[in-house]
């Protein structure tokens, strides 16, 4: 179970890390963010790509960490990179064993 | 592992882990609303936010009772930890930590002198109803495993498949409670806003941060014994994906359901109690569930 608390510590110190960067780059009110930030798209799809297919503590966690930071950006951001992440590493989590 | 190191992980999982999925149904309750939501992590942020903050006490309070309630809260759901993930023991300590944590809303609500408290302390024992449906559900399962013991179900249920395919209608019931217990819910007259924050309405500072600490950890403890006593041995990934599916349905049925008045709540909730549990005996009796 050890693994599983460093896997949701790393989760939660990324997500306040990200929520804290968010809000130091975007101070205006909500606003609903469409166009897909390259950056943050490439930090999610390898955060959750290491989460969960780097089958070793470390690096998954560092892969929950860098999640986390996508994910917990401030509302209207991060969204579309998170979900787009999270499809990408769901299709190769599943497709792994078949290949 | 050492089982003190295993109940302080556990317990730390279940913190985090129930105030993130917390966060999460707030937000989906949002955005079925159209309105943004706050961040996941903005549930477990409030939490340790509160572990900050000053404490005040009403000069109403009785103190020691006041000050008491809030740690034997967080004690209760500590114990549903270690009896649930943790020890996989009987489903009677759980049906026990329920039954305490429900006089412990009623007396939470009292001890604070508030007329908000004492109307939610009042409220506190007519939502008692919930329990009647959980012992059912509890009686249920032991019918048809022949053991109370959380270890010895999941193994049955290795065997036979899963519960909720066999006493589907005593599922419905314990996912009556969960509802019941989510933020928001339509039974959840305890903490209806005509009575502000129900019996949490004089719990200022850390007596507060320990309130939220043992929501969350109620809210994973409970989705955790609902997957595992219904849908099997689960791995992580399914117990994972399993709580998210259940907190985005009471996300959805909370944003979408006003919450009714004393009266309907618990006359609903026992009506629905009621026809599962007749459903029940009749599948069983009528040789449905083997």
């Amino acid at each position: 179970m050890l693994n599983y608390m460093i896997y949701i510590l790393a989760f939660v110190v990324g997500s306040i890390l990200g929520l804290l960067y968010s809000y130091k780059q975007h101070g205006e009110p909500f606003v609903a963010v469409t166009k897909i930030n390259i950056v943050a798209l490439i930090i999610a799809i390898f955060g959750w790509f290491l989460a969960f297919n780097a089958g070793n503590v470390i690096l998954s966690a560092i892969g929950f960490l860098l999640a986390g930071f996508v994910m917990g950006e401030r509302p209207g951001y991060g969204r579309k990179e998170t979900a787009i992440g999270l499809i990408i590493s769901v299709i190769v989590y599943w497709a792994m064993p078949i290949i | 592992m050492n089982l003190m190191a295993n109940i302080l992980i556990q317990v730390i999982i279940a913190f985090l882990a129930g105030s993130l999925l917390l966060g999460l149904h707030r937000k989906i309750m949002a955005r079925v609303q159209r309105r943004p939501g706050p961040p996941i992590i903005q549930h477990l942020l409030h939490s340790l936010k509160f572990f900050f903050k000053e404490t005040g006490f009403p000069k109403t309070a009785s103190k020691p009772f006041y000050i008491g309630i809030t740690f034997i809260l967080a004690l209760i759901w500590i114990v549903g930890v270690i009896a649930g993930p943790v020890a996989h023991d009987s489903l009677l300590i759980l049906f026990g930590v329920y039954a305490v944590y429900k006089i412990v809303e009623h007396n939470s609500g009292s001890s604070s002198g508030s007329p908000y408290g004492k109307l939610s302390c009042v409220r506190a024992v007519l939502s008692a109803a919930t329990e009647l449906p959980l012992f059912a559900a509890i009686i249920f399962v032991y019918l048809v495993t022949g053991t109370m013991n959380i270890g010895e179900i999941i193994a049955y249920q290795s065997v036979h498949g899963p519960l909720i395919f066999s006493i589907p209608l005593a599922a419905l019931m314990f996912f009556m409670l969960i509802i019941t217990k989510s933020p928001y819910s339509p039974f959840a007259i305890t903490k209806d806003k005509v009575l502000i924050s129900g019996f949490e309405t004089e719990h200022y500072g850390l007596l507060r941060g320990f309130m939220h600490f043992s929501e969350s950890i109620a809210w994973y403890v409970m989705l955790w014994v609902f997957l595992t006593i219904f849908f099997g041995p689960l791995t992580a990934v399914g117990y994972l994906v399993g709580m998210i599916v259940i907190t985005f349905i009471t996300g959805f049925i909370n944003a979408t359901t006003p919450i009714f008045s004393p009266n309907h709540s618990v006359m609903t909730q026992i009506t629905i109690g009621a026809i599962c549990f007749f459903g029940t005996i009749l599948m069983i009796f009528t040789g449905v569930v083997a």
